[in-house]
Order: structure tokens, then C-alpha cells, then sequence
């Protein structure tokens, strides 16, 4: 009885589901988006874990997926948390980890990553590895429609989580195994049909063409969508970053800026239509994509209120615009690096031809991140953003027997040293506050930072929680494996907690009730 | 799942092979182009009968390696062939040609078909790659002896400082015996799997000294020269570390391109 009762109440509540305000709002009792918000900041409000009780934390709860590494962001609405890998969906109540429902499909195509799912009213939407897009019934868990969003045949799939805009679905693209173009869908969210569709890669005579030297290497030129966007409703734009140029590491067959791949565009949501670009790392070669989270600050900038972005991009360069016009106010490294000698006019850094791979190696030093998330408080006013900084030997390596390019990376790369940190960057200069130096590789440390003056983030194997203002360590804990998503935090029957997906196990974590 | 799959595309090849790829000589070709997506399974003979049979009778048109040619498309990016089951379309395709787009029948026998078919799924497979290439450690002298020795040498001695510390008749005498090309212009610059020590002084005060395996703000540890393995939180020792390659990580950011590949033609000199 008690059950059954158990299971009208959840209906019951899970009829509201995620609604547009609620994606408008900060997120405090639901974490309902893969950023908890459009702006990308990932801050969370809360404060009843703070600075003063954190080194008390402990585990509430686990969920063991017995499935590769979780790279996804969960979400929290309504009390059940919704989260994914490649091929599976769960659904469990927030306040214990127990199992709602799990949805698996298996399929084919690249199993690299889910970066999460989404949830629109009683409906969660996701991509697949064979680069299908599919909404499930939230309640049960059960398919209501599945579209073809790409030919996974062709290398293409779908990581990341879409991104709700008013009746649409932004459907992010991935694909990095063969040279194919990028793009980015608007698809209805009653059907999945498609609404519009952004190319990063011009056709012969569009704008941006004149960067690349033929129609037939222009085709197939790269420029992924792989990690979700952000919106602003006021301006009805929406920002996404994209992948790297291909083939990866081979310039030489495609000379110029090769726009707009390493781009960042912001979108008219309604038509698609570019607004303004800045490329965060023109012509690469060294797979430097711009497929971070642009974040958007409402702040002062040289002493007058501005509607910003800011970016930490792979490029090793921070950026700061004028989110309305794309004007440039910041680009600036955020460590050291030898491949770009300075800045153009548009505020995009400049690549030096040296630094790009040869059969005979190219010395390269750089400083980097990747789509791991990261984070501003506006109480500290700082961009948290997990990096590296390394040396290392580039080759282009064309096919022996023809002398030319024929594979999707065209060459690869020595790493000779490199180290990863943490840094805390000041949001209007881009300037390093505090760095913590970190053993280990960076894989997948996404950041959250809270009201409580928290910063959640992974350390050398350790989850830890930092003074967000200092970067003092106040709690940290070895939970047997790296943190391969994002944390987040939500509020249930008064108390907070906070998600960490770490390998194939996801970990709540709360005050001692 | 995952081994099912690979299972399947593996029986899918043979059967396109005709059972060829199966006869036991030579090495195995494996071609994963990443993480789920199916591997393709190759001998070498296979490869290389199909490969020469492509070169043959597509290379013209197609290119040597499928990539494209004089006129023919590259074929690495055909739906035909990404689409293909079993091989029966891209036979079709040999058999009755396609006149619409000028390409003519070509009069194949089933086993040459079947090679040409089993060659160019691993083709695919072999070009399709979500990571970057490493080089191989033959890789080849000529291709990286681009720099200038005389100038190597007088870098060595002079900005570069690698003197203070190195001799070309001393430790580097034949270094350019002791490791392939590849090798050496990493190890010029940074050398791998050089081991770091420290001392570790534990709450009580005793020592332990060995090799570091890890350091960071929570954890430490060393494997001591009984080749036990030890670690402990940081905040509870005291370590003392000594990095042999302190000095090439602060020149590391000093060298420029070209000053690598002075200093490898000059070391390429010591044999």
C-alpha cells in the first residue's frame, strides 16, 4: 500500500517535470539542465554545506551502473535524478539512490561518451552513439520517438546532452574519426523533426570560405558541436563551440583560417543564422577545438554593467566578449604557451607556422582544457577551469606510399612533460588569482562552485571541496577512482546534496542528518 | 556485446573473404578506429592480395590506396562501401560498373573481388582514427635529420648549456647508437622513465628512501629498495625530493624549434 501510494505521489510530481522557468532560474531544488542553468555558470546557490561544515561531509547514498565511466552531468528534478552512459539511461530517487527505472538500447558507432540527458516537462531526451536522438516517457522510462540525427557510419554520434530552447532541441554533433563536416540541429521537441540546421562549414562562396583552399577539403572540414551551448533569452541568441579542423594534425592540406571550425558562434535560435563568431584558435593543428562551456556573467566590466562570455578555450587563450555585438574586451593565455605570437584585431590569437606539426616534428608548448566543465561564482568573481600545461613533439605523417594525407588525423603528437591544475582565473582580466597543481591526468573534472563559498571539483584522485575564494582544500576523499563527470548540487526535503559521478559510480554526498 | 559485435564484423569479413582471411599464416591486421566501433580483422597476406589487386585494377582511377586518383572519387568516404553488407554491394559494384558516372565493369574473378572487398573494409577501418599517430620507432632518420649539426654543436656548448652537465665523449658517447632517431629527439629535449628519489621522514622520524611514484597534496609514495611500495597523506611526512631533470624541464621553455633540430643532426653525429 505503501508503495502504491509512493507511486502516485511520484506521477504526481513528475507531471511538472522541467519547465521554462525553471531553466531560467538559478538552480536550487532541481538541478534541471546540464549546466543547471542557460548560463552555463554552474553555480548552485545553496549554502547549507558551507565553509565552516564541509570537512564533515559524508556519503548519503551510491549508485553502482556496473557501466563504463559517467561523463555525464545528472539531473535532479522533482526528487529523481536522471543520468546516463552510452546506451543507458536511470532514473533514481535523489534522496536514496534507489533505481526508478534504466532504459538500454545497444547500439553501434562511438562509444566515447554520454554527456548527459534532458528534460523537458515529463520527457528526457538524449543521443546515442549511432547518432539518434530519442525521447523517453520521465515517468517509466519507456521510448515515445526516435529520429536519425546523422549516418553513425560516417563516424558521427551524439555526446552531447541536447540543450532546451523555448519548442526546440539544440542537438549538439560529434564525430573525430573521420573527416567529415560539423553542425548543429534545432529539432522539435515533439517529434524530433528538424527545425533548422547550422553548418560550421561554409559552402563554396558563403562567408567563410575564402578560409580554406578548395571546395573539396572545405567539405569535409570538421567543426563539431560535441559539447552543449549555452542560451541568453533576452538577446535570443544561442553560443556553442566548435571541434577541431580535420584532418587533425595535417595544416598543410588546408591552409587558412578554415572557418568555422575552433570557433565560437552565437546563433539566432529562432532562424540559426550566425550572429558573430571569434575563433579561438584559427587554422589548428594541434586539436585545440573550441568545445568548452562559454559562460555568460551579467558584470561590471571596466566600471559599466555588461552582458559578457567568458571562456577558458583549449587554445589555452581566455576569452572575454560583449555577448550582444561579439565584441572583444579579453584574450589573454591562462598559462604558458609558444604556439601563438599574440593576438589580431578581432581578438583571436595568432598561430606562428613553426608550431605546426612536420614530418620532421614541431616543438610545441601549450597550455590547455577541454569539455570538462568549468565554473564562476559571483561571489568570488572567479572562472574555475581544470587545465594543463605541456611540451610536446608534432608530426604530420602522410601515407607512405602516396606521400599524401589520407587518415582523419594526419599525424599525432610526443608528449615530453606536462602537469595539470586548477585555476581560479579573475572573470574581467583573465588573470591567474590561484592555481593548484594537481598529479594525474585532468579526465573529466567538472566544477561546480556554491553559495556556501564552496568549489567541488577532483584533485589527484581525490573528490575535494576548496575555499572558492582561496582554493584552501577543506574536505577531500579518495573515491576509489577519477571524478569523470561534473558534480552538482540539489536541495531535497531540506537538505543538500551533492552528485559526483566517478567512473561508473555515482556518489551522493551531504551533511551528516 | 561489444565481443559479440566484434565477432560479428569478423565473421562478416571472412565471409566477404571467402574464408581467406582465415588461413592461418602471417600476422593478424587489427584496425580499431575507436572506442565501440567495430575493429576489422585482417591477415596481412590478405591486406596486401587486396591491395595489390585495388592497385591493379581501381588504383588507376581510385588512387594506390583508395584515397583518390585521376578522376576517380576516394573511395575512404563512399556510402557504398560504409554502407556495404557482406561485401555484396561493393561487388555489385565491380560487376555491373557504374556508366552513368564513367565507371566501367571490370572483369574480376569472385576471389579477386572478395580481396578487393576485404581490403577496402580495412581500409576504412585502418584510416578512420579517433587518436593521434604515434611514430614507429623506425621511423626514418632522413626524414627528421633537418637541422644543421654545426650549429647543434656549437648550441650544446654554448646557449643551450647541455655541456654543463653532458659530454659528447663522456655519457653521450654513441648516443645515436643507443636509440632510434624517433627516440632521440624526444630524449634530447625531455627523456622519459627517468627515475626521481625522495626521502620520506615519516610522524616518528624514521626515513625511507627509494623511487617517487607519486606526489601531491593529499598522497605520497615510493617503492624503497627492497621494491616494497609505500605511501602515505601527505600532511602526515616530510619529503625531500631530488629531480635529475630539473635542468632540462627549465630549458624545456628556452629551446626553440629550430634549436632541436640543430641539436639532433649534432647528436645524430655521435656514433
Amino acid at each position: 500500500m505503501r508503495l502504491l501510494l509512493g507511486l502516485a505521489m511520484t506521477t504526481s510530481l513528475l507531471a511538472q517535470g522541467v519547465n521554462t522557468g525553471m531553466l531560467l532560474q538559478r538552480p536550487t531544488k532541481n538541478w534541471p539542465t546540464f549546466n543547471g542553468d542557460y548560463t552555463g555558470q554552474r553555480f548552485s546557490p545553496l549554502k547549507q554545506i558551507n565553509t565552516t561544515n564541509v570537512g564533515s561531509l559524508t556519503l548519503a547514498w551510491s549508485f553502482q551502473t556496473h557501466q563504463a565511466a559517467m561523463k555525464a552531468t545528472p539531473l535532479v528534478v522533482d526528487g529523481i535524478a536522471y543520468f546516463s552512459v552510452p546506451d543507458h539511461v536511470w532514473a533514481a530517487d535523489a534522496r536514496t539512490g534507489r533505481q526508478i527505472w534504466h532504459f538500454s538500447r545497444t547500439s553501434s558507432g562511438d562509444h566515447l561518451a554520454s554527456r548527459g540527458v534532458t528534460m523537458f516537462k515529463d520527457r528526457i531526451y538524449f543521443g546515442t552513439p549511432d547518432a539518434h536522438l530519442i525521447a523517453l516517457d520521465a515517468r517509466n522510462g519507456t521510448k515515445v520517438w526516435e529520429v536519425e540525427v546523422a549516418d553513425w557510419k560516417f563516424g558521427y554520434y551524439i555526446s552531447a546532452a541536447p540543450l532546451v530552447v523555448k519548442d526546440k532541441l539544440l542537438v549538439g554533433m560529434s564525430g573525430d574519426q573521420l573527416n567529415m563536416p560539423g553542425f548543429l540541429d534545432a529539432r522539435d521537441l515533439n517529434d524530433g523533426k528538424l527545425v533548422w540546421r547550422w553548418d560550421a562549414i561554409p559552402k563554396p562562396g558563403e562567408p567563410g570560405s575564402e578560409t580554406w583552399p578548395n571546395a573539396e577539403i572545405m567539405a569535409r572540414g570538421g567543426g563539431m558541436t560535441w559539447v552543449q551551448g549555452v542560451y541568453d533569452p533576452a538577446l535570443n541568441l544561442t553560443y556553442w563551440g566548435t571541434g577541431n579542423p580535420h584532418p587533425v594534425y595535417a595544416g598543410n592540406v588546408r591552409r587558412g583560417a578554415n572557418l568555422f571550425t575552433c570557433t565560437l558562434v552565437a546563433l539566432d535560435v529562432d532562424t540559426g543564422k550566425m550572429k558573430w563568431y571569434i575563433q579561438t584558435s584559427p587554422h589548428d593543428t594541434h586539436d585545440r577545438d573550441a568545445n568548452q562551456t562559454p559562460i555568460l556573467i551579467d558584470g561590471d566590466y571596466q566600471g559599466r554593467p555588461r552582458k559578457l562570455l567568458a571562456m577558458a578555450s583549449r587554445s589555452g587563450y581566455y576569452f572575454l566578449l560583449d555577448r550582444a555585438t561579439g565584441e572583444s574586451l579579453v584574450t589573454v593565455p591562462y598559462g604558458g604557451q609558444k604556439w601563438s605570437a599574440g593576438v589580431d584585431e578581432r581578438g583571436q590569437p595568432i598561430p606562428k607556422p613553426e608550431a605546426e606539426p612536420t614530418v620532421d616534428g614541431a616543438f610545441f608548448e601549450g597550455t590547455t582544457t577541454n569539455w570538462w566543465t568549468p565554473s564562476f561564482s559571483p561571489d568570488t568573481g572567479l572562472f574555475y577551469v581544470n587545465g594543463s600545461h605541456g611540451f610536446s613533439i608534432a608530426y604530420l605523417m602522410p601515407n607512405e606510399e602516396t606521400g599524401k594525407v589520407e587518415d582523419h588525423q594526419g599525424g599525432g603528437a610526443t608528449s615530453l612533460w606536462s602537469e595539470t591544475m586548477l585555476l581560479a582565473l579573475d572573470y574581467r582580466t583573465g588573470k591567474v588569482r590561484w592555481s593548484r597543481r594537481a598529479s594525474g591526468a585532468t579526465g573529466g573534472n567538472g566544477i561546480l562552485s556554491t553559495a556556501g563559498g564552496l568549489v567541488f571539483t577532483n584533485e589527484s584522485g581525490h573528490l575535494v571541496a576548496l575555499n572558492a575564494a582561496s582554493g584552501k582544500v577543506l574536505w577531500h576523499v579518495n573515491p576509489g577512482g577519477n571524478l569523470t563527470g561534473s558534480a552538482m548540487s540539489y536541495e531535497l526535503d531540506g537538505r543538500q546534496f551533492v552528485l559526483t559521478p566517478v567512473d561508473g559510480v555515482l556518489y551522493a554526498w551531504a551533511l551528516p542528518e | 556485446m561489444r565481443t559479440a559485435m566484434f565477432a560479428f564484423v569478423l565473421a562478416s569479413l571472412v565471409g566477404a573473404l571467402g574464408g581467406q582471411a582465415q588461413d592461418g599464416r602471417g600476422n593478424l591486421l587489427r584496425f580499431c578506429p575507436g572506442l565501440g566501433i567495430p575493429c576489422v580483422e585482417i591477415t596481412q597476406e590478405a591486406y596486401d592480395r587486396g591491395h595489390e589487386q585495388f592497385r591493379q585494377s581501381c588504383g588507376f582511377c581510385h588512387g594506390p590506396t583508395a584515397a583518390g586518383g585521376n578522376g576517380g572519387p576516394n573511395l575512404i568516404y563512399s556510402a557504398v562501401i560504409r554502407r556495404d553488407n557482406q561485401g555484396a554491394d561493393i561487388t555489385k559494384l565491380i560487376q555491373e560498373g557504374r556508366p552513368d558516372k564513367g565507371m566501367p565493369v571490370i572483369p574480376l574473378t569472385a576471389t579477386q573481388i572478395a580481396d578487393i572487398v576485404g581490403y577496402l573494409k580495412a581500409r576504412v577501418a585502418e584510416v578512420d582514427k579517433t587518436s593521434g599517430l604515434r611514430p614507429s620507432r623506425d621511423y626514418d632518420l632522413k626524414k627528421l635529420l633537418t637541422g644543421n649539426a654545426e650549429l647543434g654543436r656549437a648550441y650544446f656548448n654554448g646557449a643551450g648549456q647541455c655541456a654543463t652537465c653532458h659530454s659528447p665523449t663522456g655519457d653521450l658517447k654513441g648516443i645515436a647508437t643507443k636509440y632510434p632517431p624517433i627516440e632521440l629527439q624526444a630524449r634530447l629535449m625531455y627523456p622519459s622513465g627517468v627515475r626521481q628519489d625522495a626521502t620520506v621522514t615519516d610522524a616518528s622520524g624514521k626515513q625511507f628512501t627509494g623511487e617517487l611514484l607519486q606526489q601531491d597534496a593529499f598522497d605520497v609514495a615510493i617503492r624503497t629498495a627492497d621494491g616494497v611500495q609505500r605511501s602515505w597523506p601527505s600532511r602526515s611526512v616530510k619529503v625531500v625530493t631530488s629531480d635529475p631533470l630539473a635542468r632540462h624541464l627549465e630549458l624545456l621553455s628556452k629551446h626553440t624549434n629550430a634549436d632541436m633540430h640543430n641539436l639532433f643532426a649534432y647528436l645524430e653525429t655521435l656514433r
